[in-house]
């Protein structure tokens, strides 16, 4: 496992993980997992190309690319606000239902 | 010296931290955060509209932001609607008067801002996330089964979308090496002469792109949440949602999309250009969305449809811009959009406005409680007629105008049948529009009495038909200005 190719394709398969939990998982906690999945997907394309592709400006350099390390960090601190503003919500569901399950959602239809 | 789109930004996220504060130093007292935010946005406006006359470059920024007018028009844009539901929110959210609700409001309008100049897609996530989050928030705000549902289901979806578009801009920088926006645009273009495998890659990352930014710019087939989160939420947050986030996904998409489209066609293929996957879907999301519209019987769900269709139309403008980029089209196409953008941010905005008023007083948002309203609610339903008319695209009001800009961009070249989809779609949508008009003014209510109309809502909609009448009656000087701002963006 050290070249790039091997990062985007585990990184590709996480994000279609991710894709079939939001397709089929009903439980909204099971697709807020899903989501999380997609983002780390994300986050480890940034690392693998920040790390394997030193280019800045168009000419090589010998550093690694710090613009993926430093966008992870941004993702990874609004992925952790992302997941406490859904699960907040998710909470008052749990009261207001006793169940989180997306499916029982339907009071709105047409 | 300081310049004014710092000041705004400052002047913004300050109020944001510091109005939750004000309820502990002044105890609960009635609308008071919501005074406070009234004034700072209306602030913000006049600075706004300086700097967009006048740009100056954002020194702190560095190639983050790039200050020019098109970004102006779209931030006025969306700290407009916002002044337009704090003002709203007086009366609407009397009974909580929460200040956090009025911070949240904040934030996003900051959002909206920072994404509305973005240059690098670093900023444009976390502008994108500021604008997000606190939306799912407040579209959940009144802890009731409904309002729940909807936030549920946005938050979800939006936090989908995010991802998408994360995973998007991870591919343009691995295979660019940078996040700037007009950078990714220029190595994307060199690419289509390399290797054909990393021709693939950006093709996936732009469709992604298109994806990500569509679940915002409620585009069929990303749409499915799209009612169920404006009927269920509080109606003044739908507001902000068809009028504000959904315009500041638009001027993203414009930032990315177009700028790539200037340098690059998706592949070799003649058939899978970028521009017909934008015509598919322009066609797609106006008779979808105008379709379902005819059947609704609640009037926050048949204008969640109409704000669908109505983004069909905004489409055109990037058919016309990515089938041959630096063309006359290409430009009367791009202003079209954003100017449909300006009317509709107005006219949607006003008539979920009028919507929220009728629910606030008549505790119904049903069809049925349309019946007779002319003669219940006078404003509110003289509101409503010339919004919807608006819409319908009926001369001499705005709407008109900027249908007419979009339909002429495509009409005499390869894409023609889009613009003759366009026309038959906005005659259509006049049948549900005229009808509910009909309903206020012809039909009988159950009863006759007046309702009172609170006063800063009579406001809010008097400035806002203003705008629709105004803007109808004198078109040119704005077109002007819309078209020197996307010359400069394009050119």
């Amino acid at each position: 496992m050290n070249s790039l190719g091997d990062f985007v394709i585990v990184s590709a398969m996480l994000f279609g993980i991710g894709v079939y939990g939001l397709v089929t998982k009903r439980n909204a906690l099971r697709l807020l997992f899903a989501v999380e999945l997609m983002i780390n997907a994300a986050n480890l394309n940034f690392v693998a190309f920040g790390q394997y592709l030193p280019f800045e400006g168009g000419a090589q350099t010998a550093a690694p690319n710090a613009l993926g390390q430093t966008f992870v960090l941004f993702s990874i601190a609004l992925a952790a606000a992302e997941a406490a503003v859904i699960l907040a919500i998710v909470v008052v569901a749990y009261r207001l239902h006793k169940d989180v399950d997306v499916s029982e959602l339907k009071s709105m239809e047409g | 010296m300081i310049d004014y789109l710092t000041l705004t930004v400052v002047m913004i996220g300050a109020t944001a931290l510091l109005l939750p504060l004000l309820q502990v130093i002044k105890g609960r007292s009635e609308n008071l955060p919501g005074y406070v935010l009234a004034v700072v946005l209306a602030a913000s406006m006049v600075l706004l509209g300086l700097f967009t006359l006048n740009p100056s470059s954002v020194s702190w920024a560095g190639s983050l932001l790039i200050p020019d007018q098109l970004g102006g028009i779209f931030a006025l844009v969306t700290v407009g609607v916002t002044l337009a539901v704090t003002v709203a929110s007086f009366d609407f959210e009397k009974s909580t008067s929460n200040p956090v609700y009025y911070s949240l409001l904040a934030f996003t309008a900051l959002g909206m801002v920072l994404l509305a100049y973005s240059e690098d897609l670093l900023m444009l996530f976390v502008a994108w996330e500021l604008m997000s989050l606190p939306t799912y928030v407040l579209a959940g705000f009144d802890k009731k089964l409904r309002s729940n549902e909807a936030s549920v289901k946005y938050a979800i979806i939006g936090a989908m979308s995010s991802a998408v578009i994360l995973y998007a801009i991870s591919l343009a920088y691995g295979l660019t090496g940078s996040t700037q926006i007009s950078v990714v645009a220029m190595r994307f273009a060199a690419l289509l002469s390399t290797s054909s495998q990393s021709t693939a890659l950006a093709s996936v990352s732009i469709l992604l792109f298109v994806a990500g930014f569509g679940f915002k710019m409620s585009i069929v087939p990303f749409h499915m949440w799209i009612p169920d989160a404006y009927e269920g939420a509080p109606t003044t947050i739908s507001t902000i949602l068809a009028a504000a986030t959904k315009k500041a996904g638009f001027i993203a998409a414009i930032r990315v999309l177009l700028a790539i489209t200037t340098f690059y066609a998706l592949t070799h293929s003649p058939l899978f250009t970028l521009a017909n996957v934008f015509a598919v879907l322009a066609v797609l999301t106006m008779t979808v969305g105008n379709i379902s519209a005819l059947t609704q019987k609640s009037m926050t769900r048949l204008l969640a449809y109409s704000s669908i269709a109505q983004a069909g139309y905004m489409l055109i403008g990037f058919v016309a811009f990515s089938n041959a980029p630096g063309s006359a089209a290409a430009s009367l196409g791009l202003t079209g959009t954003v100017f449909h953008v300006l009317n509709h941010a107005v006219m949607k905005g006003v008539a979920f406005l009028a919507a929220a008023l009728v629910l606030l007083q008549l505790r119904r948002a049903d069809l049925g409680a349309y019946d007779g309203l002319g003669k219940r609610m006078p404003i509110t339903a003289f509101t409503l007629a010339v919004a919807f008319l608006g819409l319908a695209g009926v001369p001499p009001l705005s709407g008109f105008w900027s249908k007419l800009l979009l339909v002429l961009s495509v009409a005499y070249g390869p894409y023609g049948w889009v613009a003759l989809v366009a026309i038959l779609n906005s005659a259509f949508s006049l049948g549900y529009y005229a009808w509910i008009i009909k309903r206020m003014y012809i039909d009988e209510g159950e009863s006759p009495e007046k309702v009172k109309e609170p006063i800063w809502f009579v406001v809010v909609f008097a400035v806002m038909v203003g705008l629709i009448i105004g803007i109808g009656l004198f078109p040119q000087q704005v077109i002007n200005f819309v078209s020197g701002a996307v010359n400069s963006f394009a050119g």
